[in-house]
């Protein structure tokens, strides 16, 4: 069973500090899942996608700080 | 707790200086503030310091006693204060507090960054800093990301006010040319905000705050000794609130009101005894467009969902019926962080000794600064009247 989460807000990003230079522009979300609200990264993003305030996005993993990283469907 | 108020401010012209030294801004501010007062050094008993973050962007801490040795204050207890982009109303607030208990009659409050020198990338991670590390910087969302998820989460909950946001830009900027301490004399229009570069979608690099370097100064002193230092109008302090929020953007009650905003305000306008209708002007907090707009509305100015309707019909203007940020904001004047919420500040109490030459309001008795740091999650509002 894939975990799926709504996007709630959402920002995509064209300018980042050092350590993200190289992956603008992406995408940072607050995602609600199970009633909970979680700022996470959003992988997939490109230029022909509309984002959009109630999507669906699923869930792909955590990092190592226990962040969670979805990804469009 | 007795009446306390200002009788003395000073700052450096805002802008882009890579070349100058925190030690040459503190100095020139500083000066400037206590020549200002009418005080001697002598008659400072304590230093407020507001710095948000020289140890990582010019590798010097202690700010508290490099200040007091700059400004040959000598053996005076030196303090810095530190709460993100509001540690100079910080700084302000607990010099308040000090003269208020009647522990001091006379302290100097400062503030100081200095940015510029330091790339792009570095200044953001730097800024990044005032937000949770493990569970927003590390994610990328640096604050212009931050603010951009409050923006389009506004956009969801009370309509798109993308234009009234660049109409937000362009009236700061418009302020700010007749300002001369600002950072930017340069007009504005809504297609180039709207199609400048993106910063974090829908946030352009004209709806973002400046990257500045500057200082500025304030001198405090109980409202019974005021006269006798100082020939200029007495501005007194009447009402100041402090109030925080949870430190993460995922935590907030709400995106779209600041609730650190609300408590603040409200704290500063019971003390003060009045309502935000009485209030002439007011500087507050344009990290971003969006910011100005929802902050227009947490003050009471207007009701929720109406603020950028308001600033659309010109309600905001200098010639408007709440002037918002006459001395062009964080947007054109610049936002030296630790800076920031003093040179708020500087230019209440310019306006209400009409000393704001072309800038000067015509009516002005009654101002109100609003100052906040991180996602809102320090805020503290304060409010000055002429006597």
């Amino acid at each position: 069973m894939s975990r799926i989460g709504t996007i709630y807000t959402y920002s995509i990003v064209h300018s980042g500090t050092d350590n993200f230079k190289d992956k603008t522009p992406y995408v940072v979300a607050l995602v609600e899942e199970n009633q909970q609200i979680r700022l996470a990264q959003v992988e997939g993003y490109t230029q022909d996608l509309q984002v959009e305030i109630g999507m669906k996005v699923e869930y792909l993993a955590a990092d190592e700080r226990n962040n969670r990283i979805y990804r469009f469907m | 707790m007795r009446s306390v108020s200002v009788i003395g401010i000073g700052e450096t012209r805002i802008g882009r200086f890579p070349d100058r030294s925190l030690r040459d801004l503190i100095q020139e501010a500083g000066e400037k503030a206590i020549a200002d007062a009418g005080i001697g050094k002598e008659d400072v008993k304590a230093l407020f310091m507001s710095n948000f973050n020289s140890q990582f962007l010019c590798g010097q801490g202690h700010i508290g006693p490099l200040a007091s040795e700059i400004l040959g204050l000598g053996s005076i207890p030196a303090i810095r204060v530190e709460g993100a982009c509001a540690s100079g109303s910080l700084a302000f607030r607990q010099a308040l507090i000090a003269v208020a208990s009647g522990m001091y009659d006379v302290v100097l409050v400062g503030g100081v960054e200095k940015m510029t020198h330091q790339s792009t990338e570095i200044v953001t991670a730097g800024i990044a800093s005032a937000s949770d590390f493990e569970l927003e910087a590390s994610l990328g969302a640096t604050f212009p990301a931050i603010f951009a998820m409050i923006a389009n989460r506004y956009f969801h909950e009370y309509g798109n006010v993308r234009n009234e946001m660049a109409m937000c830009a362009v009236q700061n900027h418009e302020n700010a040319l007749l300002n001369p301490d600002a950072q930017l004399h340069k007009r504005i229009t809504i297609d180039l905000v709207k199609n400048a570069m993106s910063i974090a979608s829908p946030l352009t690099i004209y709806d973002c705050s400046l990257v500045s370097d500057g200082a500025a100064f304030v001198v405090l002193a109980a409202t019974d000794l005021a006269k006798s230092f100082s020939r200029k109008r007495i501005v007194e302090v009447v009402g100041c609130g402090q109030a925080g929020d949870t430190l993460t953007i995922a935590s907030k009650r709400s995106l779209t009101t600041f609730d650190a905003t609300v408590n603040a305000a409200s704290q500063a306008y019971v003390m003060a005894g009045i309502t935000p209708s009485q209030i002439d002007l007011a500087e507050v907090h344009d990290c971003f467009t969006i910011t100005q707009i929802i902050n227009t509305e947490d003050l009471g100015f207007f009701a929720k969902g109406k603020g950028a309707f308001a600033l659309a019909e010109g309600k905001t203007a200098a010639n408007g019926q709440i002037p918002i940020n006459v001395s062009g904001g964080l947007k054109a004047k610049g936002h030296p962080i630790g800076a920031t919420g003093l040179s708020q500040i500087y230019e209440v109490v310019t306006q209400l000794r009409g000393e704001g030459g072309m800038r000067q309001l015509k009516q002005a008795d009654i101002g109100l600064t609003h100052n906040i740091g991180g996602t809102a999650a320090t805020c503290v509002v304060s409010i000055f009247r002429g006597r």
